[in-house]
């Protein structure tokens, strides 16, 4: 078992990328892999949000805990999480997790003296640190047209007041992973499919009249597959499109063709969707995984050295 | 996607009516009817001979809110000079909200919200003690209609008796009623019972007969037989035998027996009769009693004593056709012969009862004073006033009524019982609320009963009860809801008019005299059944029309019900009982009384009005009407009797609740059941005030949602106002395990993220001044002590901080004695934290200062492991992990992760195809952005209009192809990947949006934990229940199973070593355990060892009745078998232990 290396290099193909949007190619790698970087990009890269709330007056219709989660699920720009502390193994702060080291202060003091129904949001919220504020008044402060920014959209909305009713608050905003809370994850949606390898019988396919290979491709939910308008042939236009729902198959059994088309999923590329919540860039998201991921491996080659570990591995190569 | 407008509650509104308006007819008409009735009390004084009586002419009632003050003017006259008006307090009347007297009525919703209430307040229940209590609706027999029953018990009136009689329940206009129940002898003759304070009593119907006019036994005769013609023998309709005739000479041979040939001998033995059980009556001629006897208790709802007369022949001739079996029994378990007890009726009629006793006593107490006073006695006005001062308990009789559920009366007033006529509305959730105003019960008497014939969903109750509606368990099918199209009729017409019944049956009277009935009143009728039939308005029998020409004048009479301005009213029952052969009875019974069920259908003989088309009927009627349902189909209709009415639509046989689960035709029709009692106990939004409401408790989701799928009824009823749960992403697939016999995994960033996370509000509150009595003196009211640790929890007033979240064993108010001057804090009970949400003092008018507060605590409940959810099918479930997020499988295409997985097990046996495709439709709904309607049975509704024909008849061929259209799978379903592995999972798996509800049953409020803890005092053994933080029995049945499976052991540890432990000293010489006593050791000094605690003596026992020592044993044994001892020694019985060492044996 010593000395066999089943190290591959596995390599990523940057497909689309926007600031909370990614798509990827990662190849030559297995599906524990791909499966161990969405685990760790939806529940262990930190993230900055909101954990302790402290009310002063609350004179809203919500009650006091429903706008602590409310503000707690308030997404937060989180580039400095990676190299903030946690608040519970900060030196600096007797554990009470509020020095500046492990966390940021907010304040909120809205009222409203206004017959019409005043929305506090997120853009009302005050940070302490100019690096850690609510992601959408970052993109607005970021953005060269503000004016694309509708006035009604005044950012995420907490609560909403009424004439003489008055939100006073202080909240700490702590480093977390989405393991613990979800409110610290970064990731909406991280998932990834295998890619697909469609290989259309063509000789078999040619048996078909033209009405019956529109039915077999109408036959997809999705796109995969088209007519060509020349040449009449069936070709594969979108391969990523496939489900793996087998449609295709089962209609081709049913048409009494079986075989007309072979799909199967490439067992080591993987297509990966990330979707951020702005807390940290998609891009940004992915390289904090591997890091994340890295630190893990790092641990477990720490435990290594010790002899408990050692006294596993022994055990393993004398059974084994 | 909802037009954002005013949301329109008027359907809303529409179940509440019967309520309310019952109410309105109370303050309205009936108060003033039911006083009027009440004989006026004569006093007379024996020496003066001056009279003195009491009108009471009219009532008038001034009110406020919730009570309203009760006036009456009495009024008095002396010796016939001026009558003196004098109004007079009756004390305070609860007033039903949203009633003509309740500042509520007619207020706009933004009014109500301004008020502090809720927009959609409808009213219909009263507030006594600040609980919401409403009257709860009873079937009761259907008023003046005579019903032919059969029943064992009527042998056990007495020899002679047959099982057969019939019964009529006559109703005044003010709603009381007497039931007079017409029994046949074997030997041919029939006797008439009715009650009399308790008492029933038993009269040959001859003398009855003879007694209501001036006849002759000729007459009788004839009348008698009349229903009997030899021609008609043995044909469709015939109801006469010629037995009838050989009867009608035994009734009158019976009083001829008695010598009682005229009707004032008649009248004077009744008179004599009833002498003593009839009140007020005591000086009075015997033939004054005899009248008041058949004015008061004989047909009570007839004036006229030839209607009377009538009536009884009629009633006579439908006994013996029940007899000779020539007509069947009715069923009184049918709706057919039911109506329905209104709230404001039954207090009509208590405080009719009320008036009634309250003038008995009035009267007795002026003849004591006119009896002490003999000499000179004068009537001063000051004296009579002065006693009836002292009678303000009618107002709170009432109200007292209202607050029990209980009539206090001395008479049965007629009804099947006599508790719980009053509820209380639950207000835990909206749907459980609005279903307590549509519930109908069919009484608290028949629930003891063993028979379940009772309970039996009949189809005459098709339409206008609930089939799926009713609780399964105790009050199953006795317990049932008014359909959604179901009404009640009132005494308001659709104006909100009085209706004048007196010139509706004028108006129907003429109608039918121009059809051609010959009117009854030549007395003597000459013909019955198969040539003419009879027709009964409101149990008057006013005429008879040909057989022939019945037809027609049915069909005359529902085409004028549609016209408004013929003076029919529109909810007029048409009964009309065909000729048949030993079918029901026949004859037209027309039926104009408030109180009775009706529903509408279309009726489309009478095509020619498009816009009146739209028919009230009742439960009578619909026997014997051809009603459709709009499918298409005829359902089996022979082509004699072609449908000459619709079904407006089918839903409309459902109830409220039942109404608003989707496509509930595709379940199971227990499932619907059981969602039908689910719905009722689900967190949602039980009011939108909840600011302002002090109920003891109440659940609050925080974040509802309304359902993607939904039916019509939804919005109808503006169930978005209050909706009960979340569209969840549902995964039909078995994943780890812990979804195994309906267990559901939730996922546990979707619980973070706020799903299904609601709060229960609790009030508590605290009155001081009921701690002590009133003759103590003790005042105690809230203050802060001076203790610092008190201030951090309790503010300086005495009651908590609001929004202060405590701890359990915190304190959260104290209190102040002023006799011994010290301060006492209360504090929080339970063992789960909670938060102070808001704090109101009460009565703060008062002179000693705040005594009486409201405290509302607030608790959140996430859901945990142990919490119950449920989908709108019947398919409940308990959580059984919060499972990370990333350990959820996803979708490859979209990445979603189910926020629920239930197991696939849960449908095979259950058949809840509803749910499936309520998933499927949601999931087709969210791509498009479309609420889907899903109306049960809405299919057979289109097949009327054939332009719209479905090529496929199935709803998922409705469902696929949206789903198709946005590259999702046409049956629902997606491939998913393993989260653990990131692999795919072997199949496909059914996913989708589903509308769930948590249900009110949490862990937090039944876990039940204990290690060591409190004991019971005698026995030692550990108490039981849950607040006192006791054990679960471990009892007879589970020792068994123990015993069975040999696990000694164990049975020891639990019953003994964990249990009542303990070590008694036996003396092994006279084998007692009581007798043993410690002896009082010898003071001596204890040697001390250094690092060790100082050595205890060792006790040394002895027994008291040996008076030695050298027997005693210690033995291990329960602490309750030394309590059995003790225990029998009381009694003198000695019990004695023979110990020995097991070795020796």
């Amino acid at each position: 078992m010593e000395g066999v290396s089943y190290q591959r290099l596995p390599k990523i193909m940057i497909r689309e990328m926007k600031d909370d949007y990614l798509k990827f190619n990662l190849t030559d790698t297995d599906a524990s892999m791909a499966n161990a970087l969405r685990r760790v990009m939806i529940a262990e890269v930190p993230t900055i949000a909101i954990d302790l709330v402290e009310i002063e007056v609350n004179s809203s219709v919500l009650n006091d805990e429903f706008i602590s989660h409310r503000l707690g699920l308030i997404p937060l720009t989180s580039d400095l999480a990676m190299g903030m502390r946690f608040s519970r193994d900060c030196d600096s702060c007797d554990g009470d997790g509020q020095c500046e080291f492990c966390s940021v202060e907010f304040h909120l003091n809205v009222r409203c003296d206004s017959d019409q129904t005043l929305d506090v949001t997120s853009a009302d919220l005050r940070s302490t640190d100019p690096n850690v504020v609510p992601v959408d008044v970052a993109a607005r402060a970021l953005s060269s047209d503000p004016s694309s920014f509708d006035s009604d959209q005044r950012g995420i909305i907490i609560v909403k007041l009424r004439r003489g009713q008055e939100l006073r608050l202080r909240a700490i905003a702590r480093k977390g992973i989405g393991k613990d809370h979800a409110k610290w994850s970064p990731a909406a949606t991280v998932t990834f499919m295998y890619e697909p390898d469609i290989q259309i019988k063509e000789d078999l396919m040619e048996t078909l009249t033209l009405e019956e290979k529109r039915n077999w491709v109408e036959s997809s939910p999705t796109k995969v597959f088209d007519i060509d308008p020349i040449t009449q042939q069936v070709m594969v236009v979108d391969s990523e499109a496939y489900t793996y729902d087998e449609e295709v198959i089962k209609k081709a059994e049913a048409m009494g063709k079986p075989g007309l088309v072979e799909i199967y999923a490439k067992e080591d590329s993987f297509i990966f969707t990330v979707e951020s919540t702005g807390a940290i860039k998609a891009s940004q998201l992915v390289i904090n995984a591997i890091d994340v991921l890295r630190q893990k491996l790092d641990a477990v080659r720490m435990q290594d050295a010790e002899a408990d570990f050692k006294e596993f591995t022994d055990h393993m190569q004398g059974g084994g | 996607m909802a037009p954002l407008g005013k949301p329109d509650y008027s359907a809303l509104r529409e179940l509440f009516r019967p309520h309310i308006e019952s109410f309105n007819y109370f303050l309205d008409e009936g108060l003033e009817k039911a006083l009027v009735s009440i004989r006026a009390v004569e006093i007379s004084d024996p020496l003066s001979s001056s009279k003195l009586r009491n009108i009471l002419l009219f009532c008038r009632e001034a009110g406020l809110s919730y009570k309203g003050e009760f006036k009456v003017d009495v009024n008095f006259q002396y010796d016939n000079k001026a009558v003196i008006r004098e109004p007079t307090s009756f004390g305070h009347l609860p007033i039903m909200l949203m009633s003509k007297r309740c500042h509520l009525r007619g207020v706009s919703p933004e009014k109500l919200t301004s008020y502090k209430e809720e927009a959609t307040e409808m009213g219909g229940y009263f507030i006594c003690n600040g609980l919401e209590r409403l009257g709860r609706l009873l079937i009761l027999q259907k008023s003046n209609y005579p019903i032919g029953m059969v029943r064992k018990s009527f042998r056990n009136r007495g020899d002679g008796y047959s099982d057969k009689a019939v019964v009529i329940r006559c109703v005044r206009e003010d709603q009381s009623s007497v039931t007079i129940k017409l029994y046949y002898l074997h030997n041919g003759s029939a006797r008439l019972g009715f009650w009399i304070g308790g008492r029933e009593f038993l009269l040959p119907v001859g003398i009855i007969l003879k007694a209501l006019i001036d006849t002759n036994d000729r007459e009788i005769y004839v009348s008698l037989t009349s229903c009997y013609k030899e021609k008609y023998q043995r044909q469709k309709g015939a109801v006469g035998t010629q037995l009838v005739g050989e009867r009608a000479q035994i009734i009158l041979d019976e009083i001829r027996a008695l010598s009682l040939l005229t009707r004032s001998q008649c009248l004077e033995h009744i008179g004599e009769y009833f002498q003593p059980a009839m009140h007020g009556f005591e000086t009075e001629s015997h033939s004054v009693v005899a009248e008041a006897v058949l004015r008061d208790y004989i047909f009570v709802h007839l004036a006229n004593n030839y209607d009377k007369f009538n009536l009884l022949i009629f009633m006579l001739q439908k006994l013996f056709a029940l007899v000779d079996q020539t007509a069947s029994p009715d069923n009184p378990d049918a709706l057919q012969n039911q109506e329905v007890l209104l709230p404001g009726h039954l207090i009509t009629l208590y405080i009719k009862e009320k008036f009634q006793e309250w003038l008995h006593k009035l009267r007795q107490e002026l003849q004591d004073e006119i009896v002490k006073n003999a000499d000179g006695f004068g009537f001063k006005e000051l004296d009579v006033k002065k006693i009836i001062r002292g009678s303000q308990t009618i107002g709170r009789a009432i109200e007292n009524m209202i607050k029990t559920g209980k009539l206090a009366t001395r008479a049965a007033l007629d009804l099947p019982q006599r508790d719980g006529m009053m509820i209380q509305a639950e207000r835990l959730n909206f749907l459980r609320f609005i279903s307590h105003f549509c519930a109908v019960h069919r009484g608290a008497g028949l629930a003891k009963m063993r028979t379940t014939s009772v309970r039996k969903l009949l189809p005459e109750s098709w339409g206008f009860l609930c089939p799926v509606h009713t609780p399964d368990g105790d009050p199953c099918g006795l317990l049932n809801h008014m359909t959604s199209s179901c009404r009640v009729t009132s005494f308001y017409d659709s104006d909100g008019n009085i209706k004048d019944f007196h010139k509706i049956r004028m108006s129907i009277l003429t109608v039918l005299v121009g059809i051609g009935m010959t009117t009854s009143l030549p007395m003597l009728e000459q013909a019955g059944p198969p040539e003419v039939l009879h027709v009964l308005l409101d149990g008057c029998v006013v005429g008879s029309i040909s057989s022939s020409k019945m037809e027609d004048a049915v069909s005359h009479l529902r085409k004028l019900k549609l016209s408004a301005p013929s003076g029919i009213p529109a909810d007029l029952e048409v009964g009309y009982v065909p000729l048949s052969l030993g079918g029901a009875y026949p004859g037209l019974y027309l039926f104009t009384c408030p109180s009775r069920f009706v529903r509408p259908v279309k009726n489309i003989s009478q095509s020619s009005n498009e816009n009146h088309h739209i028919e009230l009927i009742g439960p009578f009627e619909q026997a014997f009407m051809e009603i459709r349902c709009p499918d298409g189909g005829d359902g089996g209709r022979s082509e004699d009797f072609p449908a000459t009415h619709e079904e407006i639509h089918p839903t409309g046989m459902l109830s409220v609740v039942a109404n608003l689960t989707p496509w509930s035709d595709h379940n199971q029709s227990p499932r619907n059941m059981y969602q039908c009692q689910m719905a009722k106990q689900t967190m949602g939004f039980s009011a939108q005030a909840i600011e302002k409401r002090a109920d003891v408790k109440l659940y609050h989701l925080q974040t509802p949602q309304s359902p993607i799928v939904r039916t019509d009824s939804y919005s109808k009823y503006c169930i978005d106002e209050f909706p009960t749960g979340i569209n969840a992403i549902v995964a039909v697939l078995a994943y780890t395990g812990y979804d195994m016999e309906d267990a559901m995994i939730l996922n546990k960033s979707s619980v973070e993220r706020g799903l299904f996370r609601g709060h229960v509000y609790q009030t508590e509150t605290v009155n001081l001044e009921k701690r002590h009595d009133k003759s103590t003196r003790v005042v105690e009211i809230f203050a802060r002590s001076s203790e610092k640790k008190m201030s951090s929890s309790i503010d300086s007033d005495g009651l908590p901080y609001v929004g202060q979240k405590l701890q359990p064993n915190d304190p959260y108010y104290s209190s102040y004695n002023t006799l011994t001057s010290d301060i006492k804090p209360t504090f929080l009970k339970g063992s789960e934290p909670a938060i102070i949400d808001y704090v109101s003092i009460d009565g703060t008018n008062s002179k000693s200062g705040m005594q009486k507060a409201n405290i509302r605590f607030r608790r959140t409940r996430n859901p945990v492991i142990g919490d119950k959810f449920s989908s709108r099918h019947g398919q409940k479930g308990v959580c059984s992990q919060l499972w990370p997020d990333i350990d959820m499988p996803f979708s490859a295409s979209t990445g979603i992760r189910p926020d629920l997985i239930i197991n696939p097990h849960a449908f095979p046996s259950r058949m809840t195809i509803g749910m499936l495709l309520e998933s499927v439709g949601a999931k087709g709904g969210c791509l498009k952005g479309q609420f889907v309607d899903a109306t049960p049975f809405s299919k057979s509704v289109n097949k009327a209009d054939e332009n719209t024909s479905f090529k496929s008849s199935s709803l998922v061929d409705e469902l696929g192809p949206v789903l198709a259209s946005y590259g999702f799978n046409y049956h629902g379903v997606e491939v998913l990947y393993s989260g653990v592995f990131g692999t795919e999972l072997t199949c496909e798996i059914f996913m989708g949006p589903v509308y769930y509800q948590r249900l009110r049953h949490m862990v937090s409020d039944k876990f039940q934990v204990r290690s060591t803890g409190v004991v019971d005092q005698i026995t030692r053994q550990p108490i039981g229940g849950r607040k006192r933080g006791g054990g679960i029995r471990f009892g007879e049945m589970e020792r068994d199973s123990l015993l069975a499976h040999g696990a000694a052991y164990l049975l020891h540890d639990r019953l003994h070593s964990s249990s009542d432990y303990h070590i008694a000293e036996v003396c092994s010489m006279c084998g007692s355990l009581l007798t043993t006593s410690t002896l009082q050791p010898p003071k001596r000094a204890i040697r001390e060892i250094r690092g060790l605690p100082p050595a205890k003596t060792p006790k040394s026992y002895t027994c008291l009745a040996c008076k030695n020592s050298k027997g005693i044993e210690t033995v291990a044994m329960p602490y309750v078998f030394r309590y059995l001892a003790s225990e029998l020694a009381s009694m003198n019985i000695k019990l004695d232990l023979r110990l020995s060492s097991q070795q020796e044996k």
